[in-house]
């Protein structure tokens, strides 16, 4: 049997037939019960005007105050990272020495699974060992929101800053601990006289080696009440005055 | 030939989880759906994509390139993405823990179906033949008829066919994203909430990482699609994006083979590929469906349903097979 649609070759009785029966469907819907606003239901549009109105609530979340939290390389200027990353979470997968993670909700709704920096285990030198010095999280953020600036290098892009708390530190117990200073790449831990050591600000690049060696969490009897190891490291904006 | 599309659905979502998890365990790049590919080559999701460039103002060629894949994969093969990649439905199947036992509801649903069968082999028995009103009906298209008046008022209505409120939640997302200067709906994507869910797990178990986010991930994942069970259908900004660029599709569309078909072929009374579709699309009486071919997730439901294994999804439709189903995909 051939129903192909051409109603033209119907004979004409049949023709009038459909035409009467679109008609009546016509006439039900026009009379139907469900108020209708341009086609769709009010139901509907309520929906949508209602997903609509979280979408732009959601992005109000902008407005509030940025926590700032330290980034890879290439996410100094937090302003491109947020409106570039879609949270994706490829630069923690790439990062061969597992220190990239997506930050938490504690770190601000708005920077969550967005890339942070965990120096629990490993620190960060930019892939030298691993890609030559080009960081592998840079080449592969597929939205450019980790970029380097032309000229950088990991001298002179500052993740954050070494911050030591001297309650918790083992040497400001006059314990001798100084791994961090004999770890840090950069020379930018010196020993004072009692061999405590001290950050110096202008060489720190944030790269986390020292908080990666830190073993005062190791040793919790001495360091009550430690939340954290005793050398972090902190975003530049909570460190500068 | 065992026909049941619906499990295969499952174990491909389920294949593509399982390589986003290998991913989180190698440092491979592997990504999740958000942006899959390999070391530094991804191919970005086209909302990422649109998302990342007006919220940045800038072009970003990475993002330019994977929106032109992106829509040339949407233009061959429609919403596949929603019907076998998308790791949503499975985390929608966790409805069924926190509902009346699956066996129960199951065999009361046999049941129901065996009745239902018993029904129509007694009249497929007695075969009626088509009345000329129901061959009539069968012949309507929906299209505009020669002299331009628009066909049946039920197309009027079809999902796809005109903006709803995915529609809006998509325009919503955009207009935040460039106004607000962050891809909004990234935030609380599903897709990229069920992975995180995943990571925050492996975290949780490698590394003791303890959080508040393992409590407000999966709970912003849950409020939005098991509680709004048509998250899919009516919010998903995702899909209404896909939905848009399917109008331009016209592969894989499932066409009926006239010679086989219980309607055309027997006058025997049928609908069961009307009834299998999760999208409301009826092949062979598309001036019935409730959703317009842009809708089509490729699901092959239709084809498993199909009493006379009429229905197959060619490439191409060959000229002149694809009858009924015209008219309904404008």
């Amino acid at each position: 049997m051939d129903n192909t649609d051409n109603r033209t070759d119907l004979p004409e009785g049949r023709a009038g037939q459909t035409r009467e029966a679109a008609d009546t469907a016509t006439a039900q819907a026009a009379s139907g019960k469900q108020a209708k606003t341009g086609g769709m239901t009010r139901r509907t549009l309520c929906l949508g005007i209602g997903g609509a109105a979280v979408m732009l609530g959601l992005g109000g979340l902008k407005l509030a105050n940025p926590q700032a939290i330290i980034r890879p390389p290439g996410g100094q200027d937090e302003d491109r990272l947020i409106s570039a990353c879609i949270r994706c979470e490829k630069c923690y997968e790439i990062c061969p020495r597992d220190v990239i993670r997506p930050a938490h909700i504690e770190d601000g709704i708005l920077n969550m699974r967005t890339p942070t920096f965990d120096f629990s285990e490993n620190y960060c030198d930019w892939c030298t060992e691993e890609n030559g010095g080009t960081p592998l999280c840079v080449s592969a953020c597929p939205t450019r929101a980790l970029e380097l600036p032309a000229g950088a290098t990991k001298e002179n892009v500052i993740i954050g800053r070494a911050v030591i708390n001297t309650d918790w530190c083992l040497a400001y117990k006059l314990i001798g601990c100084r791994f961090c200073y004999d770890t840090c790449p950069y020379e930018a831990i010196k020993l004072d006289d009692e061999n405590r050591p001290v950050v110096l600000d202008n060489k720190c690049n944030g790269c986390g080696a020292c908080e990666s060696v830190c073993v005062s969490l190791q040793n919790g009897s001495i360091s009550e009440g430690a939340t954290s190891r005793a050398i972090t490291i902190k975003p530049l904006d909570q460190v500068e005055r | 030939m065992k026909r049941n599309s619906k499990t295969l659905r499952t174990i491909t979502a389920l294949v593509i989880v399982a390589i986003v998890f290998v991913g989180f365990l190698t440092n491979l790049g592997i990504g999740t759906i958000s942006a899959p590919g390999i070391w530094d080559i991804s191919i970005l999701c086209p909302l990422g994509a649109l998302g990342t460039m007006l919220a940045s103002k800038m072009m970003v060629p990475r993002a330019v390139v994977s929106l032109v894949i992106m829509v040339a994969l949407i233009i061959v093969f429609a919403r596949a993405f929603c019907g076998w990649m998308c790791p949503v439905p499975l985390v929608q199947k966790l409805r069924g823990v926190f509902t009346k036992p699956e066996k129960q509801a199951k065999a009361e649903k046999a049941k129901a179906a065996k009745q239902a069968d018993d029904k129509a082999t007694e009249a497929a028995a007695n075969i009626v033949p088509l009345t000329e009103d129901e061959k009539a009906a069968l012949a309507t298209g929906c299209e505009k008829d020669s002299k331009g008046l628009s066909g049946c008022a039920g197309c009027a209505k079809k999902r796809g066919e005109a903006v709803d409120a995915r529609h809006f939640v998509l325009g919503g997302a955009l207009l935040s994203t460039f106004i607000f200067g962050f891809p909004v709906f990234c935030l609380v994507c599903p897709i990229g909430l069920t992975f995180a869910t995943i990571l925050l797990l492996v975290n949780l178990f490698a590394q003791g990482d303890v959080t508040w986010s393992l409590i407000v991930v999966p709970a912003i994942l849950i409020a939005e699609v098991l509680l709004f069970k048509k998250w899919c259908h009516k919010l998903c900004p995702l899909s209404a994006f896909m939905s848009l660029i399917a109008k331009l599709n016209r592969t894989f569309k499932p066409t009926i083979d006239n010679t086989k078909c219980l309607e055309t072929a027997q006058g025997k009374k049928c609908g069961a590929c009307g009834r299998a579709c999760d999208e409301g699309i009826d092949p062979r009486h598309p001036e019935l469906s409730e959703a317009a071919w842009s809708e089509c997730t490729k699901c092959r439901s239709c084809m498993d349903a199909c009493p006379a294994h009429a229905i197959s999804m060619p490439l191409i439709a060959k000229k002149g097979e694809p009858v009924s189903l015209k008219g309904n995909d404008e």
